[in-house]
């Protein structure tokens, strides 16, 4: 379904806009999603007990039931993923940057990245509620060193691979170290640094939640944690399709960003 | 007068993954002010390397290079080049591109565009400027390229291979708009130092070619070539023309036979 869209979007130029909306691709792809409700709505409140997997009907209607409590923990748990992805992937580029601009500056925080980079970041959790009890604080750096590590490895790696024929030409035409980085590096490596983002998204939700799950007070996670105490199947799903579908939403606007940031780059369909 | 491009034994040594490659032993050359210079010679003879330490963009194990009796260390936009592959900044419009060189040497906002207005005329690109590059073909990137190199004014054009990547009939006719250009006021001035393997493209452009041996690639003889400017495509098919390639073609097989 989301490869049908992103052709869409790139497809503007060939396909005059007119039959936009319901390609029968597109057509296809809702199918999908009708037959999947179906099956669904089927196969549940009959054949699987509601302890098992909620009907559609209870996961809606457990939504009217927590309405307040439920605005609540989306927005602290938003907060976490967008202000530690944010904080994380800033840094990462800003660090990795640094360390292609200045050898010495590499000999220092290769080893400590290196050693930090195998490390799946949730195996810290557990040391971060030590540290940092169950608050915002914690949660927000263990979510920033996640996007750390992926953009400032990604980073880096793109840096490498910029086509040395770009530098060349710039320093023949009297461009200076800095200018470089800021008129050739730079652009050039924003493809990668894309790609990486949308990584670090889908990261920095999955770690966000796992710290809910692991000591909270507010949250998606922490509410998924709780319905799974008492039974409360319809509440976990209601949790997860929430998570699921914000985590999209965000991976679309990086996608949507970077799109405009690389509009220059050559496309394949 | 001294010449205004000297190359004094130029050495240079790669470091290999084996063994030290020894690329240019003893370069000697003296480019006229003005001149139209092609250098010949086998794949690898180090030709591309040479051009490179003319730009400043290579450093030499050995021997010194002079530019307007200045010597050279690093690159500098009055020495521009163009290279084999291409080098348009893709995220950039063919303006952009073609008024780099004018921002980094700081000239007057207006003048730069009168500057780059002016190039895309002339290297026909009038309509393509705000395009970038994925919307050109092979041949318009070489002409952005060209007027890129061509913005800040250089004393010396350096030209690696520039159009060995074009197709036959596009090449011919970036050679003859570069022979075109090369007749105008300003750039009879310009000193041009063009890499090609391709003997008739030298012939046809320069008004001397170096012709160089394999590798360890040094000048091997340098050759005048008599056709006054501006030359038309037609003389490629004159006997004269056709007796200088040949004469050049021996001279490139009998030293790669030396060689084995």
């Amino acid at each position: 379904m989301t490869e049908t869209r992103g052709k869409d979007e790139q497809g503007r130029k060939q396909k005059s806009g007119a039959k936009r909306i319901l390609t029968p691709e597109a057509t296809v792809s809702i199918l999908t999603v009708l037959l999947v409700i179906v099956v669904w709505y089927y196969f549940t409140d009959s054949l699987i007990p509601k302890l098992f997997f909620p009907s559609p009907m209870d996961t809606v209607l457990v939504v009217g039931r927590m309405e307040g409590v439920l605005v609540e923990y989306f927005i602290a748990t938003m907060y976490r993923v967008v202000v530690g992805m944010l904080a994380g992937a800033i840094l990462g580029v800003l660090c990795g940057i640094a360390m292609s601009w200045n050898k010495w500056i590499n000999s220092i925080l290769d080893p400590l990245i290196e050693a930090l980079r195998p490390i799946p970041a949730v195996a810290l959790i557990p040391f971060f509620i030590l540290w940092f009890g169950i608050g915002d604080m914690g949660k927000l750096i263990l979510t920033a060193l996640g996007g750390f590590t992926v953009m400032v490895v990604t980073t880096l790696e793109a840096i490498k691979h910029v086509s040395p024929i770009y530098v060349m030409a710039a320093r023949t035409l009297g461009a200076n170290r800095l200018t470089i980085y800021r008129t050739v590096i730079l652009p050039a490596i924003t493809p990668p640094l894309i790609a990486g983002m949308r990584v670090t998204v889908a990261l920095s939700f999955a770690l966000v939640i796992a710290s809910e799950f692991m000591g909270a007070q507010s949250g998606l996670g922490y509410m998924i944690m709780l319905a799974r105490r008492t039974l409360q199947t319809d509440a976990i799903l209601v949790g997860v399709i929430i998570i699921g579908i914000t985590s999209w939403i965000v991976d679309r606007m990086v996608r949507i960003i970077g799109n405009y940031l690389t509009r220059w780059a050559p496309r394949s369909e | 007068m001294s010449a205004y491009i000297q190359i004094q034994n130029v050495q240079k040594s790669f470091e290999g993954t084996a063994r030290q490659i020894e690329a240019l032993r003893d370069v000697n050359l003296e480019v006229q002010a003005g001149e139209f210079m092609c250098l010949v010679g086998p794949s690898g003879c180090g030709k591309s390397t040479l051009v490179f330490i003319v730009a400043g963009l290579v450093s030499p194990s050995g021997g010194a290079i002079q530019v307007g009796g200045v010597p050279v260390h690093e690159p500098d936009p009055d020495r521009t080049v163009v290279f084999q592959g291409d080098a348009v900044f893709p995220w950039m419009t063919v303006a952009q591109n073609i008024g780099y060189g004018l921002q980094q040497t700081k000239t007057a906002k207006r003048e730069q565009e009168e500057i780059v207005s002016h190039l895309i005329d002339l290297v026909g690109l009038s309509g393509f400027r705000d395009a970038y590059p994925k919307e050109l073909s092979g041949g318009m990137k070489k002409r952005v390229d060209l007027a890129r190199a061509y913005a800040t004014n250089p004393t010396v054009l350096l030209m690696d291979e520039p159009f060995g990547a074009l197709d036959a009939i596009t090449k011919e006719k970036m050679q003859e708009d570069l022979m075109r250009l090369s007749v105008t006021e300003t750039d009879k001035r310009r000193t041009v130092l063009f890499v090609t393997h391709d003997l008739e493209e030298a012939i046809f452009l320069a008004d001397r070619v170096a012709v160089m041996t394999s590798r360890p690639g040094t000048i091997q003889v340098v050759l005048d070539i008599p056709f006054a400017r501006p030359r038309d495509a037609s003389i490629k098919l004159s006997n004269e023309f056709q007796e200088l390639r040949g004469h050049i073609r021996e001279l490139l097989v009998d030293d790669e036979e030396s060689e084995t």
